[in-house]
């Protein structure tokens, strides 16, 4: 039981690296704002998602484990909403960028 | 399982540093913070992965402060407007 | 009476942070009457979903989280990028604020889209990693599925390009 527990965090704490490594390959590799924000909320997200979803075995009481999955609920909705703001500043222009 | 969170955080802290590339790079301010908003998330996981390692429960605070502080540093960037604090 | 659920979700919220601690309440109760009125500002009358639909609505989104994952992933790993980015508009019909807000921050999450502003409070710009595809379905769906959340029943007709 112990050991498939650890193969199942395993996986997941895994996966939630792999992510993050692809999100952050994006956000080097992809050619303009718009694409890197693609990278960005969708790595964010399930990353931190799968990791964890890999930790909350171990959590050693309830109030850690739901704690973990309300960091989660945050990372997740600032990540849109703060892509949306971006996302909507650089459609109008209305921000400093255009001075540079 | 200690071994295997603290390997997995070592991984996430080389992903930050690239990350970094994007910080330096830019070339606009709000590609800068795009790239402080995924070391900031990865930071959230390292803290979370380190915690468990080491059974310190207090670093699951310090990620929620951290997930809190991100939402308000994008806002306050996306708030600001051209010719604002130029000095 | 959704004033008592609300009060009760952030009592809730506050033992998630403070643990069982009968000491913290000092702070925790003065807190929580404060984030209520604030949330009652906030928000205003807006309907909340039910519990049920709420864990469908939690499923899908687990789901898509995973394929939004998988999908960016393998365009960015190929050795060149399997991109064509672009526009595309698309008209909203959700009414109810919360679910309009909840319908936006979704679309970001979502495989292949990401939601860039707002023109005249009903027509959403997307981004798209493969412009070429036609997205109105696929928003359309996820749109009736934030709407069945809130209680809102959207017809099949009259989506799509504006």
């Amino acid at each position: 039981m112990e050991i498939l527990l650890e193969t199942v965090s395993l996986l997941l704490v895994g996966a939630g690296a792999f992510f993050f490594a692809v999100g952050t390959l994006g956000l080097v590799r992809l050619p303009d704002l718009f694409c890197r924000l693609h990278a960005l909320t969708k790595a964010d997200n399930l990353g931190l998602g799968l990791v964890i979803a890999g930790l909350l075995p171990w959590a050693a009481d309830p109030f850690l484990a739901l704690k973990l999955v309300l960091i989660w609920l945050l990372v997740m909705l600032s990540g849109a909403t703060g892509s949306y703001l971006i996302a909507k500043r650089a459609l109008r222009g209305d921000g400093e960028d255009l001075l540079e | 399982m200690s071994e295997i969170f603290t390997a997995a955080a070592v991984v996430l802290v080389l992903t930050m540093a690239a990350g970094l590339v994007r910080v330096v790079v830019g070339p606009t301010p709000a590609d800068r913070m795009m790239g402080v908003q995924l070391i900031g998330t990865t930071g959230i996981a390292v803290l979370l992965l380190l915690g468990f390692a080491f059974e310190m429960p207090a670093l699951a605070d310090v990620a929620l402060v951290f997930a809190l502080l991100a939402a308000v540093s994008v806002t306050a960037l996306t708030r600001r407007r051209v010719g604002q604090d130029r000095s | 009476m959704t004033i008592a659920w609300r009060l009760l979700g952030f009592c809730g919220l506050w033992l998630i942070f403070t643990g069982w601690n009968p000491g913290s309440w000092m702070i925790g109760v003065p807190s929580v009457l404060l984030a209520t009125w604030a949330y009652g500002q906030l928000v205003g009358d807006s309907r909340a979903p039910s519990a049920a639909r709420t864990l469908g609505f939690v499923l899908f989104f687990l789901r898509e989280s995973v394929r939004a994952g998988v999908d960016v992933a393998s365009r960015i790993l190929r050795p060149r990028m399997r991109i064509s980015p672009g526009f595309q508009t698309y008209r909203m019909r959700l009414a109810d604020p919360s679910a309009r807000v909840l319908f936006i921050d979704s679309i970001s999450l979502l495989p292949g889209t990401l939601s860039a502003d707002l023109v005249h409070r009903e027509e959403i710009r997307v981004h798209a990693l493969d412009a070429t595809l036609d997205l109105a379905p696929e928003l359309a769906d996820l749109e009736r599925r934030v709407g069945r959340l809130f209680g809102e029943e959207l017809t099949k007709e009259k989506h799509g390009h504006v």
